[in-house]
């Protein structure tokens, strides 16, 4: 009884796998899974090629950007102001390519919160001037500090170059907060900096497993996030209305100084998104980590990579045709700056859905047991 | 005849052993799981600060109780210890299922085929005589004691693991499965930093082994268990396997609760040594006299016993085959996915947008999902279509609430399924808003556009 049942299902499997071979052309020839899915390589590559060396130039503009403030508040004429605000633009380029690093120790500090989270509040950075003492790591205080901050006040707390030294000469408490928020954003990002630069870069290169603690399911967490949240949602999608059914120009990032800058960080931050996703020719990246892997649409066979990297040329086509001025495009060309979003969106869901699958980390911490 | 070998062995009867150490294992696994669940967190994270909760089809009024959610889980784990010690047992084991099959009700997206299986194991204790030995409820009223209990109490439990084991067996003869190595050819090499396997997990043609053994071995491990020569190696296999997914899957207290629950294949005297072990262990007096003394129902009892298993296992062996009232590609709409022991057997991800439209003024806003779903939550919505509909609602009233004129509700979902390129997963023309939940397929799920064949 036993036995026939057995045989019965062991010929059964061995019948559906040779009609199913049958009909599969490509089921053996596929080139499959090898050593180079290695995540350790790809973790030390991350550390060593990406997050340090961009912290340490993000580092070097926040040193010039320190001492040009300094500079600024010791002598407020329109001459300082105009170089206080150079390096600021500079520092700002700069931490568009290193936001997206949110895991580790700057998720620790939640560096992001830090620096650069926008509209700034004017009101709320007006009564801190007037204030004795303020506490940065209130929420509140979130949108009085960081680059939106130093916006409105290196941009717009008054008009004209002439008046905005004025201000700064005739108050103490203007050139106290604009040193505090430099103090503030040199002090937290000196704690990750160091970290990274100490042991941390060590714990994130051993931990190499998919778990949703792992340092790739991290990664993958941030990378994905910041793509969705603060660059398709925050830098275009929110201004143009995707969200709320209206264009609010005024939530552009760097509404004070607006010109050409808004677009400039929008654009910068997507190269730095493909970028991390292609990494340096020969080295380990997403794009090769895939690759190893051989993950492709199986109803095409066209590479996931290739496929990915095709969508991300095409957002940043429209992201980049948004110019001059992002300020008056999303209301002007409303439609422009919405196929922009929605262009960005196609590409997240290939990051957040078809990549995030193929990379086969967790997201969360709780049991499942397939979906 | 036939008639005549089916009432012998109805009147045949066995030890009540392996009912014993069943009852005790299952009591103290149970009570492990809920201290596991509470200490890790997960009380306050998936029941207490969700704003929403997917409930199942006409069970809406299972909702988390707030803080006496707490409550709810001391007594489920209170209820499985008193079920372990045989104390109060039939209250007890009634009190198990009714907290636990309320608290796996409570919202959807927490559903584990092991918590129902824990359910359905619940539901038969409640009505098999697993309190009558090595019991508190025996030792304290000794005139409940029994030693011998009707054979077929202890089989409805093989047959139940039996039922588990080969739908399991046969969910995964499919193309994706067998021909593709699907999903666990994804999985595996995510999982090559192991040590000793590790290396072994990336290459391709272990993904097969993986997946052809793995359905070879669901399919026949309960006929192996239940013959006497292959048992022991059969055991063995099956403490292999459960700690080789354990080690590579998220999957919780699972392999442990089938390597325990596979017990109940061994004999009723294998189990009776066990048990002497124990008491032996426990200090417990030794069981000296063992006259039998059966356990004899009365005819309308047994009858009305015999009725409800049949019942039972009739519903067991029918539903998972549900799914062949829908019209389209399971794995793809998932009608007819969940209570079939379907386990495993899809990497599959998406992502949903939803769009809020007033219908008067025609104003359209995006919902950020995250600001009123868990982590899981958004994860499990945005790949089951029934759950889509559910979110719609919600959002339908939530907006209603804040002043947009009777809200229609879209969806723009995406969704990969075992490496497929992700694609449109819903109709976004249609307002999910005015779609009624229930059970009947859902017409506004897209065409999945590939075929995987199999059962």
């Amino acid at each position: 009884m036993n036995k026939t049942l057995l045989l019965a299902c062991a010929l059964l499997l061995a019948v559906l796998g040779i009609i199913s071979c049958g009909k599969d052309p490509n089921g053996g020839g596929t080139p499959g899974p090898d050593l180079a899915v290695d995540r350790k390589a790809l973790l030390t590559q991350w550390a060593d090629s990406l997050v340090k060396p961009g912290y340490q130039r993000f580092n070097d503009k926040l040193v010039a950007l320190k001492a040009k403030t300094t500079a600024f508040t010791a002598a407020p004429t329109p001459a300082t102001l105009v170089e206080a605000r150079q390096a600021w633009q500079a520092a700002y380029v700069e931490w568009q390519k290193v936001e997206l690093y949110e895991f580790g120790p700057a998720e620790q500090v939640s560096l992001r919160n830090h620096f650069n989270i926008y509209p700034a509040d004017a009101a709320g950075i007006n009564a801190n001037i007037t204030r004795v003492t303020y506490d940065f790591e209130v929420a509140t205080a979130i949108p009085q500090q960081g680059f939106p901050a130093l916006d409105y006040l290196l941009n717009g707390i008054a008009s004209g170059d002439a008046a905005i030294a004025q201000q700064y000469a005739s108050s103490a408490g203007h050139r106290r907060y604009l040193t505090d928020v430099v103090a503030k954003m040199e002090q937290t990002f000196g704690t990750v900096y160091s970290q990274w630069n100490g042991s941390y870069r060590d714990t994130f290169v051993g931990n190499t497993g998919t778990d949703a603690s792992s340092s790739l399911s991290r990664v993958i967490n941030a990378y994905s996030l910041y793509f969705e949240r603060y660059l398709r949602a925050g830098k275009v999608g929110i201004p143009a209305g995707t969200m709320s059914g209206v264009p609010r120009p005024e939530k552009i990032e760097a509404y004070y100084i607006k010109g050409s800058l808004p677009l400039q960080l929008a654009t910068t931050a997507h190269t730095t998104v493909q970028q991390f996703f292609n990494g340096r020719a020969g080295q380990p990246s997403l794009k090769s980590y895939l690759n190893a892997l051989g993950a492709k649409d199986s109803r095409t066979n066209q590479p996931l990579a290739d496929i990915i990297n095709a969508q991300l040329g095409v957002s940043y086509l429209q992201l980049s045709s948004l110019g001059p001025d992002l300020y008056t495009t999303v209301t002007a060309r409303n439609a422009d700056a919405v196929a922009s979003y929605n262009e960005m969106q196609k590409a997240v869901r290939m990051i957040k859905v078809d990549m995030t699958s193929a990379l086969g980390i967790t997201v969360t911490y709780v049991d499942n047991d397939g979906d | 005849m036939a008639g005549r070998t089916l009432q012998r062995y109805l009147h045949s009867l066995t030890l009540a052993a392996p009912l014993a150490t069943f009852r005790v294992a299952f009591g103290l696994l149970v009570l492990a799981s809920v201290v596991r669940f509470w200490a890790k967190g997960w009380i306050a994270e998936l029941y207490l600060q969700p704003k929403f909760f997917f409930s199942y089809y006409g069970f809406g009024w299972v909702r988390p109780l707030g803080p006496y959610t707490y409550a709810l889980f001391a007594v489920c784990g209170l209820c499985a210890l008193l079920v372990a010690l045989g104390y109060w047992y039939r209250a007890a084991i009634a009190g198990l299922f009714l907290s636990f099959t309320y608290i796996e009700l409570m919202d959807k997206s927490t559903y584990l085929n092991h918590y129902y299986f824990v359910s359905l194991v619940a539901l038969l204790l409640m009505v098999l005589p697993a309190g009558r030995y090595f019991s508190l409820d025996a030792r304290l009223n000794p005139a409940r004691w029994r030693n011998e209990v009707p054979r077929w109490a202890v089989d409805a439990l093989r047959l139940l693991m039996g039922i588990v084991y080969c739908y399991a067996g046969l969910a995964k003869l499919n193309s994706d499965w067998l021909v593709h190595a699907m999903p666990l050819r994804i999985w595996l090499p995510a999982k090559n930093d192991l040590p000793l396997i590790g290396p072994l997990l990336g290459q391709l043609w272990v993904a097969y082994a993986f997946s052809w053994f793995g359905a070879l071995y669901d399919l026949t491990v309960p006929f192996f268990l239940l013959n006497r020569r292959t048992r022991p190696w059969a055991y063995v296999t099956v403490v292999v396997f459960h700690v080789l997914t354990a080690v590579l899957f998220p999957i919780g207290m699972f392999p442990y609760v089938m390597m325990v629950a596979a017990l109940i294949f061994f004999p009723a005297d294998w189990h009776e040594r066990l048990l002497q072990r124990l008491r032996r262990l426990l200090r417990l007096a030794p069981a000296t006299d063992q006259v039998p003394v059966p356990l004899v129902y009365g005819p309308a009892t047994r009858q009305l016993l015999l009725l409800g298993l049949g019942a039972f296992f009739v519903v067991q062996l029918l539903l998972p085959f549900r799914y062949l009232l829908y019209p389209h590609e399971l794995f793809w709409t998932e009608e007819g996915y969940r209570f079939s022991w379907r386990v495993m057997l899809m990497e599959k991800m998406g992502q949903v947008q939803f769009k809020v439209v007033d219908s008067q003024t025609k104003r359209a806003q995006l919902v950020n999902n995250y600001e009123h779903l868990s982590v899981l939550q958004e994860k499990m919505m945005s790949t089951q279509p029934d759950m889509m509909v559910q979110f719609a609602h919600y959002l339908r009233d939530y907006y209603a609430r804040r002043g947009v004129h009777s809200p229609q509700v879209y969806a723009d979902a995406y969704v990969s399924l075992n490496g497929r390129l992700g694609k449109s997963f819903i109709d976004p023309t249609v307002d999910l808003a005015r779609i009624t939940d229930d059970l009947r397929p859902k017409p506004w799920i897209l065409p999945f556009d590939d075929e995987i064949t199999g059962l």
